[in-house]
């Protein structure tokens, strides 16, 4: 790829995550917060695009960003409240930011006609202030840049020489060291091990023999080590005993060297302000060490200094404050235990402590997590085969190999847990997009909309989320432009004119459930039912349940809108939400309260790579069922067992009757004996229903890795995917809805309520 | 007259963008070493363990601003002779005038050329060759 195009890559990938930057930061303004750190934040998001655009030639999108920054500039220098009037028009024009970057993508330009309006309102904010996007270049303002030459190239700088000085250990026991059985002796002797000691015994302390005390401590010893000891090694030796004893471990050498950082910080001897950096320092270098600490301590110092002052503070002021700073934390050598660690450690920990710690990251091609993550399944497989062989082997189940094989399988999991974890992500990715949906569908509908998020942290697979971005879309549209009343039938109703959607996400065993709720009217049960009587979905007559009605809005076809408005409709209904989550390995369901509102939810797998299955033998194949459409396995009596037409056959279940499907028959494999005997699985198809599969025999329950039958052969209805089991043998994922399908003549389960009639 | 080769720059931008546009023009113009920082404190790591003469900044950046940087820098004396080109949105006067008085060596406003990023080099190190 041509390396502007590569960077020109690299930004489209940053916008999108500074648009989400901006969006989220205006909505905390939106919801009060002006703390500097968020409008901060929002206007380095403006400014970075804007700064990125301008390297592209994106001319409309820099002039419009530009009109966006100064007024966000206004808010942080705190010319202009950021009141919701302004917080609103600001949203909207992170939008407009948006749709210029979409289409920048695309490689077109949305034009200025577009951003006219909202530039207008955006500078009535500012009253007079003059608009400065005419000047291209930086006024003269008699900028000199500096000289410098490369022979000033500075020393390499070491990084906390501190710790290379000898050692100095000074041990006074006290009299509980004794009494709890340690002796100095031992302890002096673990020190000689770690390297040359050199011992000197203080015994200035010890009383006359009159007033000794046979079990008092009186003696004092100090030790002088080599600096290249580590200090760690150092510390273990006194591990149980420094309770019991004065200790100080410290660096000897040369006038206190362990001391430097503590020292005052490099002083600038800055008269003025200064001209060239040459002058700047005459601050003794020679033995002089640095820690990053200190630095970052001093810049910190500055940091502050010149951002909170609008005028440029006087250097002589500012050099004595940095003087002043406190030596950071946890650098001085000569500390007790717990803040010991060492300079590399502190700093981190620092930096961790810093106001918002940013975790770091890398960008890593998807393709070779995947990779990562078939070659675990592959291992997983492996693992399991080789257990199993081992097993039949006869190797002793509480053998060593045996044991051994049971850590590899812990291990295994482990990795294959981590590894699944490298996929996983926020949901926040996807709900961040829908407060713009919502402000958009709010305002084409006259309605008045208030969205709330939970649990956007939620973790699930990339490709789970991914893909629920449409039919969340498509939901959330519905919320609004069918679930909720207009301002007015709100206030008749007695309620807020205000409507809320809820959107939350939550783990549930091993499940992410995701719950969409209105607080409007709810499902007009009536009006649902004389539709779907319109359109030939149930008989005229049919008595249905209230959940039945609710859940036929599900039904392909189905749509309430009496018009079909721009926003919902157009064909697309929820059936085709309830297909995609479906194609998930999720579900659907939806309670509604007539004046209330209704609550969908959904709940889908974390990852679509594995899947929790029970292993069942059918003739002499082994299939596996997904766990999760199953809802009861029973082992029928054959009287249970009845004929329905020439080929149906229906079940008996607790005095219902349940379409039942012979899996081998189904598939087509030869046929095995009795028809009637073995145990039948009780599942839940597409809409909703109950049917019974018949099965030879259950092998048991566990988790398989997915694999794709059409990549490696071709799609084969009924059969939603391979696996492969501990022996190596291929097994077939049974793809439940798809074999009822190829059985729909002689069971028809498909319109049960239809039946129902 | 420094080759490009000897100049050891160190790009110190939040913007991966940014940072990728100032080391395609730095390559350009002949010089090689090039390091990546992503905000003052990650510089002045990188600054503490590796030898670099010329920081390219971005002023507005998380933790630790461009200008705090410079000061870090020039207060350092380890550091303080070291070349500083601050980055700079366009006309951004009160912000260069500031870090002229902290001792910036030049300034570079954005969008930038291969030729500016050269010139404003040049400027404080003299021609390149």
């Amino acid at each position: 790829m041509d390396p502007m195009e590569e960077i020109k890559a690299t930004f489209f990938q940053e916008c999108d995550e500074l648009l989400a930057d901006l969006e989220s930061g205006l909505l905390e303004m939106e919801a009060g917060a002006t703390d500097p750190e968020t409008v901060n934040a929002v206007f380095r998001a403006v400014h970075s695009v804007k700064g990125g655009a301008g390297a592209f030639g994106l001319d409309t999108l820099v002039r419009f960003a530009h009109v966006f920054e100064t007024t966000l500039d206004a808010v942080r220098n705190q010319t202009l409240e950021a009141d919701a009037a302004v917080v609103r028009v600001m949203l909207r024009s992170a939008d407009r930011l948006s749709d210029h970057i979409t289409a920048a993508k695309a490689g077109e330009d949305l034009g200025e006609e577009g951003d006219q309006a909202l530039i207008q309102e955006l500078q009535a904010f500012l009253g007079d202030v003059e608009d400065d996007t005419a000047g291209d270049d930086m006024p003269d303002f008699g900028f000199k840049p500096m000289l410098i030459s490369l022979g000033d190239d500075p020393a390499p700088l070491e990084l906390a020489p501190v710790a290379n000085g000898p050692w100095e250990i000074i041990l006074r026991p006290q009299a509980a060291l004794y009494r709890n059985g340690n002796d100095p002796a031992v302890l002096l002797r673990e020190l000689a091990m770690l390297g040359q000691t050199t011992v000197t015994l203080d015994d200035s302390g010890v009383p006359d023999l009159n007033d000794l005390d046979a079990q008092g401590a009186y003696l004092c010893w100090t030790v002088s080590m080599p600096g290249t000891v580590e200090e760690d090694r150092i510390r273990e030796v006194f591990e149980f005993a420094d309770f019991d004893c004065d200790l100080t471990i410290r660096r000897s050498a040369g006038e206190g060297a362990n001391e430097i950082v503590e020292a005052p910080l490099p002083v600038l001897a800055v008269e003025e302000a200064p001209a060239v950096p040459e002058p700047l320092a005459d601050a003794p270098v020679e033995g002089e060490a640095f820690s990053l600490d200190a630095i970052l301590a001093m810049a910190r110092d500055a940091a502050a200094a010149t951002e909170l002052t609008g005028d440029v503070p006087a250097p002589q002021a500012d050099v004595s404050d940095v003087s002043q700073a406190p030596a950071p934390q946890g650098s001085a050598v000569e500390a007790s235990p717990p803040a010991s660690a060492p300079p590399r450690a502190a700093s981190e920990a620092s930096t961790g402590s810093s106001a918002t710690p940013t975790q770091q990251t890398i960008r890593v091609d998807l393709d070779r997590v995947d990779r990562l993550i078939d070659l675990v399944g592959e291992l997983v497989i492996n693992q399991a085969m080789l257990a199993q062989k081992v097993l039949e082997e006869g190797a002793a189940p509480s053998g060593s190999v045996a044991l051994g094989l049971d850590d590899l399988e812990q291990l295994t999991r482990e990795i294959q847990d981590s590894v699944m974890a490298i996929r996983a992500q926020p949901v926040k990715s996807v709900f961040q997009r829908m407060p713009r949906l919502v402000r958009e569908v709010a305002g084409m509908t006259g309605k008045s909309v208030r969205l709330v998020t939970e649990g956007e942290n939620t973790e699930v697979d990339k490709t789970v989320i991914e893909r629920l971005s449409d039919p969340l879309t498509h939901m959330i549209r519905n919320a609004i432009d069918h679930g909720l009343e207009t301002p007015e039938q709100r206030r008749e109703a007695g309620k807020p004119e205000e409507g809320t959607i809820r959107l939350a996400a939550l783990h549930r065993s091993g499940r992410i459930v995701i719950e969409i709720s209105d607080d409007g009217k709810g499902i007009d049960r009536t009006r649902v039912k004389a539709i779907a009587v319109e359109r030939g979905l149930i008989d005229a007559d049919a008595t249905l349940t209230d959940e039945e009605i609710d859940n036929l809005i599900f039904a392909p076809g189905f749509s309430t809108a009496s018009t079909i408005s721009d926003i919902s409709g157009r064909g697309v209904g929820m059936d085709v939400v309830k297909r995609s989550i479906q194609a998930l390995g999720g579900r659907i369901t939806i309670t509604s309260t007539p004046g209330k509102g209704s609550l969908f939810t959904l709940s889908l797998p974390l990852t679509l790579a594995v899947l929790d299955g029970m292993v069942v033998t059918v003739g002499d194949q082994t299939l596996v069922v997904p766990i999760t459409v199953i809802v009861e396995t029973l082992q029928p009596k054959a009287s249970d067992i009845r004929g329905l037409g020439p080929e149906g056959t229906v079940l008996a279940v607790r005095g219902s009757h349940v379409p039942m499907v012979d899996v081998g028959q189904a598939l087509k494999f030869p046929s095995q004996g009795n028809a009637r005997a073995g145990v039948t699985l009780l599942v839940e198809s597409e809409l909703g229903g109950l049917i019974a599969l018949r099965v030879d025999a259950i092998q048991g329950q566990r988790q398989v890795v997915i694999k794709s039958l059409e990549q490696n052969y071709r799609q084969v209805s009924g059969i939603a995917a391979a696996t492969i089991l501990g022996d190596g043998r291929v097994a077939l994922i049974l793809d439940v809805d798809g074999l009822v399908a190829t059985r729909r003549p002689a069971v028809a389960p498909q319109q049960p309520l239809a039946q129902a009639s | 007259m420094p080759a490009g080769s000897d100049i050891r720059a160190l790009i110190v931008d939040d913007q991966q963008t940014i940072r990728s546009l100032v080391r395609a023009g730095l390559k350009d113009i002949g010089i090689h070493n090039i390091e990546d920082a992503v905000d003052g404190e990650d510089a002045l790591r990188v600054l503490l363990s590796a030898r670099i003469n010329l920081i390219i900044s971005d002023f507005n950046m998380p933790k630790l601003d461009g200008l705090g940087l410079l000061r870090a820098v020039r207060m350092t004396p380890q550091l303080k002779s070291t070349g500083f080109i601050m980055l700079t949105g366009r006309a951004d006067t009160e912000l260069v005038q500031r870090a002229q008085q902290f001792g910036v060596n030049n300034y570079l406003v954005k969008p930038f050329t291969v030729a500016t990023l050269r010139a404003k080099i040049e400027e404080v190190y003299g021609a390149i060759t």
